[in-house]
């Protein structure tokens, strides 16, 4: 009964304003992004059945995305035209509202769907006045409304009411609704709703309500009772002030959670005034013994701290977290001192606390290990209850997290530009190697903790990871040759132990790199040169081990350290020595026919790495090179460009010449066109859209370096050449290119399916145009008497399938007569071919029509009455 | 208590992306970790800010588990361990690594492909997060910490799909992910033992639905085909996932090869393409299958489709029928449903309540269902309660027999003297008796007095007495005669003792086997 008064309105014409709104707004947009911002015509006719659809509960809208999107529309609809008119001009929305509050059953889909849309129109006032006057608004967010009935059960309805809620509080007229209808009470009990994404977006919405009943209060008040809040804030801020006095360790974490969006998105002076009033409560849950909301309090404190309204080092805030630092356990503080410690503004004093409170878990590995008196120790004083350390670090289920935790934390400090405080980084790393050790049992327990440490830790991948990460990052510190050789000791042991996982390998070999690369670059490296010239000698050693393993993904890792290595390494002509007198290059090379294809992919690369050093190593008399036989490299990687099965090793190939074209690579330069050629010719015939991308690539490199040769680059500092002599090479580049058949490449690329693949052929050849034809060579083309109307690419295909099928000249004497090695036909092709406007639409993504709103809306009424037979079970 | 919690971020009463949270005595795992075809934007992987809520994520999760390779299930996954930056182990089949990180490229190549996206995860972080990858083998347990431990079962949905049950210490889960509960040409049923999970979650498809057979499918199939391609015509079946029959990609007609052959073949009614699958909404595949003929490609192109239009399922879900069948060999405690649409899903509740008696739940992304895992408790009730019960009407409903009453539970260490003193109980005895059968034509007290001498002889240093009515007291064995029937000659002898005398009833009995010396006789 309810699609009879739409049912007419489909024929129906649209309505007048709209169409001459719309028509002049996609004149003036042109683009297809604004279009889609409009209700055009299309849309205007399509809605009524949409409605229709919707407002029918007998009908089936399986798919949630369809309404999701519908959604989507209107948000951008309404954000980019007047709300009451998008009302008025398309009545059924409004009677889709009120039909739907009229259905005895409706779905919860819809009616969730239908509270998130009246919202959307809700945030603007003019439209929630027309909403409010017909009474929309009190019948659908009201108590009468959805909240009493039996759908509130379902967590859709509350999530769509609490976010039609949250998109119609744009305006005070909102607010007052919301205050007067006892919505803000119902907003309350949501907060502990069962379903996280309702409790959430109910905070959410608390958050948002009190930070805009509060935008426009700017001064700070003399006296926090004597401020005139309003309303809406008052009973937000008493209701979060009896949340966090009452027992209720839920409420408390709700509020807190509240707290934390407040201060982190709001920085205005009320926040002040907020935190003066609700601090005594919230300084009184730190003192509980124990303290029960740690993170949330960690959360909220982190947040005020990077609030400029708090940095103020007499702000009361630092004493709450110098009492935060002291009480929470350590388990939970870890977070809180790393945030402190990268805070801008913040009393030297916390963080120096801060500090003491992320290295007191390391202190105590480090004792646990050491004689009493022997070492030190990272903390001259022990600022927390180390006893407390000690239990977490002496059971099973806390030591292993509470290390993790502190490792993270202490690698992200080193990754600050600038350190707050003196890190003791020397026995920093020392505690790092130990727990390492204590890991493989290599460490020596000195304590009663130090036996419990070492049987927990014992084998302990996750530990094992975070140590590793850490140890890495400590590289970039000076450290004396005693702290290295025990640094290459670990890490020796880790790449050996056959115990050793694949994810901890890969962590030693990060480490390891990140040591090596950080002693070859160090001021001091000629000192430690001797001692890490010794550690390559058994790196290599074990490495050849580790690209024999029986797992891929060791030989991978095993590989892809090589190449790094090779890569920053390569000048050390002591490494250079030490790889070349090992297995590992041959080994490499027979990895190019690993059976699995990752392996193979990583093998090119290492091997594309490493034919650089055998040509440095063969030019010097003296040194034997009889692993690598760097002759037929560029073969076998052309042979896996051309007959691997799978698309990683492709890839890689592809990559490795890239690289080769750019640095000059001596095999290249032998004969580059006759190299490039090959390459194209492979890449031609490949199904990969990537391998075809990298072919492109290639393509652009050897173009630029060609042109740039010859002069013709568009450099502002080169000579300008005589217009003979441009002439001159650019038909000698244009020939090279025909000899090669780059055009024939790229054009066959134009054509592709791939979007990306087109997108790139088509920049490369808009760029080469421009190069290749200027003026005065156009006036060859027009001389011919040809047409220079602009062809799309059928024109374009069926030319490149005349110059591949055969060479026949074209009696026609048109453009596509001459084969892709004659210049001149290369130039017409050029020059014909409407490349600016493929650029154009390859620029917009392939599915820019499905994803717009009247495909959407077709969609949708065309799915009435399918979806039952076609659902969703493919997966 | 001790509880299970379950939380779906994706799967909860849809078929989006599976993401389940389950927490076990303290362990939290995430069960798949799939993405939403239907979405090109942050809604297409599941929101994982609910967990990463509190602190790191490697440190509140302590596996992944992965079911299998459908992107679904596997999807989002690079995006959680190398760009959120989950950690920890993430565990699936081999058959399932081998194969993930092939759609994973696929999926990448679609969205960097159609949409130009650069913000994605890239080749190198498909690679990274299958390193991570441990691979199990079928019914192998793993031994996740020294706590929880995981094991995987044959589901049967496509290569390598597994079920995986999940236990830390006597609690456990077992999760389906999708499973099949018919063999088909390539694929066995899924399996699981009598495991007797307090929880399984299952997969709900086809919760109300009971499947054809495959075979008439097939046969549909084939004839579709044939019939095309005898008038003449071409067939795609464009297709998104391996496993299954493979012939074009992308499936869903959005891009790339697929989409380019039905642009040719399209204007020709003697071709057909058979989508085997759901298509999302916008897409070609969607369009076509909702009937529109008139579709707008791009330079606002109207591409008129004429060619015929199929849809064709061979997915291997387990129908109603199935689900029905797993949850009576699994014999779990509770069922959750997952993956499914919430109106089906309450039929089949309802229907598992019913037949099964156990609780059933399907909650809606974002809400968790607690259970609480008492252990089952045998608990001696007193006739007294038992009487007053039965008088009053209240008799055993299928097996369930609610009582009030008030349970006295004590945990002391007593002497069983006092026990016995503080139950009121008498204690009981425990005897063993044995026969031995003795070759003596004698009568039968003179046989038992050769006994009693032979005894007395032999245990000089044990209270051995003939009692008044005949029988003979060895400490606390007791030794009767009793004739035998049938043959004169043989007499037989009761020995019993109780079981704190088991030596020397034991020796004796052996003693007496023996026979008695001819110097006694």
């Amino acid at each position: 009964m309810w699609r009879e008064p739409w049912g007419g309105r489909l024929s129906s014409p649209p309505v007048p304003g709209a169409k001459a709104r719309t028509a002049g707004l996609r004149g003036a947009c042109g683009s297809a992004k604004k279009t889609r911002c409009i209700m055009d015509r299309e849309c205007s006719q399509l809605l009524p059945s949409v409605c229709a659809v919707l407002a029918d509960s007998r009908q089936l809208v399986a798919d949630d995305t369809f309404l999701e999107k519908f959604l989507d529309w209107f948000k951008t609809l309404t954000e980019t035209e007047s709300s009451l008119l998008l009302l008025q001009e398309n009545p059924c929305l409004t009677e889709l509202i009120t039909c739907v509050l009229k259905l005895k059953d409706p779905s919860s889909s819809t009616l969730s769907f239908i509270l998130r849309l009246t919202g959307i129109f809700a945030a603007s006032e003019s439209c929630f006045q027309y909403l409010q006057q017909r009474e929309l608004l009190i019948s659908l967010f009201g108590e009468v409304g959805p909240l009493s009935s039996a759908l509130w059960e379902e967590a859709s309805v509350r999530s769509g009411w609490v976010q039609g809620v949250h998109s119609m509080v744009q305006h005070q007229s909102a607010l007052h609704f919301l205050c007067s209808c006892g919505a803000i009470e119902v907003i309350f009990t949501l907060q502990g709703d069962p379903s996280l994404f309702v409790a959430s977006a109910a905070n959410q919405l608390l958050v948002h309500m009190l930070t805009f009943s509060l935008q426009s209060f700017q001064t700070k008040p003399e006296n926090i009772k004597d401020c005139d809040w309003p309303i809406c804030a008052q009973k937000l801020i008493v209701h979060i002030e009896e949340s966090l006095k009452s027992n209720s360790a839920s409420r408390i974490k709700q509020s807190l959670k509240l707290l934390t969006s407040v201060f982190g998105c709001c920085h205005d002076l009320w926040t002040e005034v907020l935190w003066s009033r609700l601090s005594e409560p919230i300084v009184y849950l730190l003192e509980e013994e124990p303290v029960h909301a740690g993170h949330s309090l960690v959360d909220l404190f982190l947040s005020m701290a990077r609030s400029p309204v708090f940095s103020c080092p007499e702000c009361s805030l630092w004493t709450s977290v110098t009492c935060a630092l002291e009480h929470l356990n350590p388990a939970q503080v870890g977070r809180l001192a790393v945030g402190v410690l990268k805070l801008q503004e913040c009393p030297q004093a916390v963080k120096i606390q801060a500090l003491s409170v992320l290295l007191q878990p390391m202190d105590c590995v480090l004792k646990a290990a050491s004689q009493p008196l022997e070492y030190p120790g990272l903390l001259n004083r022990s600022v927390n209850d180390s006893a407390t350390v000690e239990t977490l670090l002496s059971c099973r289920s806390s030591c292993a997290s509470l290390l993790c935790q502190t490792l993270t934390h202490l690698e992200e400090l080193q990754y600050l530009t600038c350190l707050p405080v003196d890190l003791p980084h020397i026995p920093l790393l020392q505690s790092v190697v130990t727990i390492l050790q204590f890991c493989i049992g290599l460490a020596t327990p000195a304590s009663c903790l130090g036996n419990k440490i070492s049987r927990i830790l014992i084998g302990c991948f996750r530990v094992q990871r975070s140590a590793l990460d850490i140890l890495g990052a400590l590289s970039h510190w000076e450290s004396p040759s005693v702290f290295i050789g025990s640094v290459f000791d670990i890490l020796l042991a880790y790449l050996k132990s056959p115990d050793t996982s694949p994810t901890v390998l890969k962590k030693s070999f990060q480490a390891t790199l990140k040591w090596l690369v950080s002693l070859s670059e160090a001021p001091s490296s000629k000192d430690h040169w001797q001692q890490t010239e010794q550690f390559l000698q058994d790196l290599f050693l074990v490495l050849q081990k580790r690209l024999c393993s029986p797992y891929w993904e060791v030989r991978d890792s095993a590989l892809e350290f090589l190449t790094l290595l090779v890569k920053h390494l390569r000048e050390k002509e002591g490494f250079r020595q030490v790889l070349f007198s090992s297995e590992v290059p041959k080994l490499t090379e027979d990895l190019l026919e690993d059976p699995e294809s990752y392996v193979r992919a990583s093998a090119v690369t290492a091997m594309g790495q490493l034919s650089f050093l055998t040509h440095l190593i063969s030019k010097k008399p003296g040194v034997e090179n009889g692993n690598v036989k760097e002759k037929s490299i560029v073969a076998q990687l052309k042979e896996i460009l051309s007959t691997d099965s799978e698309g990683f090793p492709r890839r890689a190939v592809i990559s490795v010449f890239i690289d080769w074209l750019r640095e000059g690579h001596p095999d290249v330069l032998k004969d580059t066109e006759q190299f490039v050629s090959s390459v194209l010719q492979a890449v031609n015939s490949d199904l990969d859209w990537e391998v075809k991308a990298g072919g492109l690539e290639l393509a652009e490199v050897f173009s630029a370096q060609l042109l740039g040769r010859l002069g013709l680059a568009a450099c502002p500092y080169a000579a300008v050449l005589s217009s003979a002599t441009r002439s001159t090479h650019l038909s000698e580049s244009l020939q090279i290119f025909c000899q090669v058949k780059l055009f024939e490449f790229l054009f066959g690329a134009l054509c592709d399916c791939d979007r990306p693949v087109a997108q790139k052929a088509c920049d490369i050849l808009i760029a080469l145009k421009a190069e290749l034809c200027d003026e005065s060579s156009l006036k060859e083309g027009t001389s011919a008497g040809l047409s220079t109307e602009a062809r799309g690419i059928a024109w374009l295909e069926e030319t490149l399938r005349r110059w591949s099928s055969c060479a026949k000249p074209c009696p026609r004497g048109d453009a596509d007569e001459a084969g892709s090695q004659d210049p001149n036909g290369v130039l017409l092709v050029l020059r014909t071919v409407d490349l600016e406007g493929l650029h154009r639409s390859l620029n917009r993504s392939s599915d820019h029509i499905e994803k717009s709103p009247q495909s959407l809306l077709q969609d949708i009424l065309a799915t009435v009455g399918t979806l039952e037979e076609n659902e969703a079970d493919c997966y | 208590m001790p509880e299970i919690k379950v939380t779906p971020l994706g799967a909860g009463q849809d078929v989006g992306r599976s993401c389940i949270l389950v927490s076990i005595a303290g362990k939290n795992v995430m069960l798949d970790c799939g993405m939403h075809m239907g979405y090109n934007d942050d809604r297409r992987f599941p929101d994982f800010s609910y967990i990463t809520q509190n602190g790191r994520l490697t440190d509140f999760l302590d596996c992944v588990i992965i079911s299998h390779f459908h992107l679904d299930h596997c999807g989002a996954l690079p995006y959680f361990s190398e760009m959120v930056g989950y950690d920890g182990p993430i565990y699936m089949t081999h058959p399932t690594k081998a194969i993930c990180p092939i759609l994973l490229e696929d999926y990448r190549k679609i969205t960097v492909d159609k949409k130009g996206e650069t913000n994605f995860f890239t080749s190198q972080m498909i690679k990274d997060c299958m390193k991570k990858v441990v691979a199990v083998h079928l019914h192998q347990t793993i031994q996740v910490d020294d706590e929880l431990e995981i094991k995987a079962y044959y589901a049967g949905h496509v290569l390598g799909a597994a079920m995986f049950q999940i236990k830390v210490g006597s609690e456990s889960v077992v999760y389906t992910g999708d499973y099949n509960m018919t063999p088909d040409r390539h694929l066995g049923a899924a399996w699981i033992d009598k495991c007797r999970p307090d929880l399984l979650i299952s997969e709900s498809t086809y919760a109300t639905t009971i499947r054809d057979s495959k075979r008439c499918r097939e046969r549909d199939f084939l004839k579709k085909v044939h019939e095309s391609v005898e008038r003449g015509g071409k067939v795609l079946i464009p297709v998104f996932a391996l496993g299954r029959v493979v012939f074009a990609t992308p499936g869903m007609l959005h891009a790339g090869q697929s989409l380019q052959i039905f642009r040719k073949w399209a204007g020709n009614e003697k071709n057909m393409v058979i989508m085997p699958g759901y298509c999302v909404q916008g897409t070609v595949g969607h369009k076509i299958l909702s009937g529109q003929r008139k579709l707008e490609m791009e330079g606002r192109q109207i591409l008129e489709v004429k060619m015929q239009v199929e849809y064709m399922s061979f997915s291997a879900h387990a129908d109603a029928k199935g689900i029905m069948q797993l949850i009576r060999q699994a014999e779990p405690r509770s069922v959750l449903l997952v993956h499914g649409e919430a109106k089906k899903m309450e039929f089949l509740k309802q229907k598992i309540e019913q037949e099964f008696h156990v609780n059933c739940y399907m909650p809606a992304n974002g809400e968790t269902t607690t259970l609480f895992t008492s252990p089952n408790i045998p608990v001696d009730i007193s006739l007294g309660l038992l009487k007053r019960e039965s008088a009053i009407g209240n008799t055993p409903v299928n097996n369930d027999f609610p009582l009030s009453g008030t349970a006295i539970l004590s945990f002391r260490l007593v002497s069983p003297e006092q026990a016995l003193k503080e139950l009121g109980l008498g204690e009981h005895q425990l005897r063993f008796t044995c026969r031995v059968h003795i070759q003596d034509p004698r009568k039968e007290h003179e046989m038992v007095l050769r006994v009693y001498n032979h005894l007395k002889g032999v245990l000089k240093d044990y209270s051995v007495q003939h009692l008044p009515d005949g029988s003979i007291m060895v400490e606390s064995i007791l030794i009767q005669a009793t004739a035998q029937s049938e043959d004169q000659g043989t007499k037989v002898l009761l020995v019993s003792w109780t079981y704190q005398d088991e030596e020397l009833g034991s020796y004796l009995t052996s003693l007496l086997k023996k026979g008695l010396p001819q110097t006694t006789a």
